[in-house]
């Protein structure tokens, strides 16, 4: 016989299940449970949902990590931050809504956009300016941009 | 990695978000691998669908990121990322939920999914019979169970994810309880 009544021992019973109570408050919910169907019952279906829980898949960190850093990148470049982007985004989206049935933006409608689309043109400071600076742009920083514009608009469609 | 008993000499959760709000991003990525799990956990019971989950997650923690400078350093930062979480996870739930209208797709609502009687012989698996009845509780009694067993989290922690007080997430707990075991029998 445990000195705790079923209501004390029901409360404890999620830490025992989880393997997270201490060695005496386990062994005072096991006692108990020795002697009381109910308890007993109670400690069994919570030890089964604590071991059914689902896991994230293994690739979710990866995913979120990296989509992170693109945010942050986007977020925090001191120069053509995202109203850069955002200005390019808005004028690529001009011209790839002005095609049929291309609702979704993916990298592929950029490099179009972009080989076809002669009167795009940012600044540094992400204002509209009198002249275009694509051209400026190392391939790299150019490979930046796209992944930045995937960012905000990715292949779902859901920005 | 989720699952580590907190508190194990490892890196206080306050000392990673100080060090992400200076722009670490192993902190940050290390605050993604500790949290990604229950965070899933919660989407999931949610959404009752890993995809919708999946993207509710991440979305989670990118705003919970972008909102660090605002993050109490004295609040619980998975609590926090967890009810962050929740919001998502309702709000992709939603939208889901008027794609499928919009499409005018006549499906089984996703809050009632469940096998069907021939299903449920082959469901034999304990397991498989307990996420089924959980997957039958109401959301509150489900988070509820859920959140206080899985992730150990107090009544009042609890509380806080599923947007209630402490003495409400201690009787959706002990409602869910007894109901899943009248479902189990
Ligand atoms: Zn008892």
């Amino acid at each position: 016989m445990s000195t705790m009544d079923c209501a004390g021992i029901r409360e404890m019973i999620p830490e025992v299940a989880s393997g997270r109570a201490g060695q005496a408050g386990a062994a005072s919910v096991e006692a108990h449970a020795g002697s009381c169907e109910g308890c007993r019952a109670e400690l069994a279906l919570a030890r089964l949902v604590y071991q059914s829980r689902p896991q994230a898949p293994a690739e979710l960190a990866d995913r979120i990590i990296s989509t992170m850093r693109r945010d942050r990148r986007r977020l925090q470049r001191p120069w053509w931050g995202i109203s850069a982007a955002a200005v390019a985004a808005l004028a690529l989206g001009i011209g790839i809504t002005a095609r049929p049935a291309a609702d979704t933006l993916d990298l592929l409608d950029v490099e179009v956009a972009l080989e076809d689309e002669t009167e795009l043109w940012l600044s540094d400071d992400g204002v509209l300016a009198g002249a275009p600076v694509f051209d400026a742009l190392s391939d790299e920083a150019l490979a930046e941009l796209l992944d930045e514009l995937q960012a905000i608009a990715p292949p779902g469609g859901q920005a | 990695m989720t699952d580590e008993a907190p508190g194990a000499g490892r890196i206080p959760d306050s000392d990673l978000v100080e060090r992400g709000r200076t722009g670490d991003e192993s902190a940050l990525g290390a605050l993604v691998r500790r949290y990604q799990d229950a965070a899933f956990r919660v989407a999931v019971s949610i959404t009752k669908d890993d995809d919708t989950a999946l993207d509710a997650v991440q979305e989670a923690f990118l705003k919970a990121f972008r909102a660090l400078e605002g993050f109490r350093g004295d609040a619980s930062f998975r609590t926090w990322l967890l009810t962050i979480t929740a919001n998502e996870a309702r709000g992709a739930l939603r939208k889901a939920n008027r794609r499928r209208e919009t499409a005018l797709e006549l499906v089984e609502p996703i809050a009632s999914r469940g096998p069907d009687p021939a299903e449920r012989a082959v469901l034999a698996d304990e397991s498989e019979r307990a996420r089924t009845a959980l997957g039958k509780l109401p959301e509150k009694q489900r988070m509820s169970v859920t959140l206080r067993i899985e992730e150990g989290m107090s009544f009042r922690e609890v509380g806080e994810v599923i947007g209630s007080s402490e003495g409400a997430a201690r009787v959706n707990y002990f409602h869910g309880i007894r109901r899943l075991r009248e479902l189990m029998e």
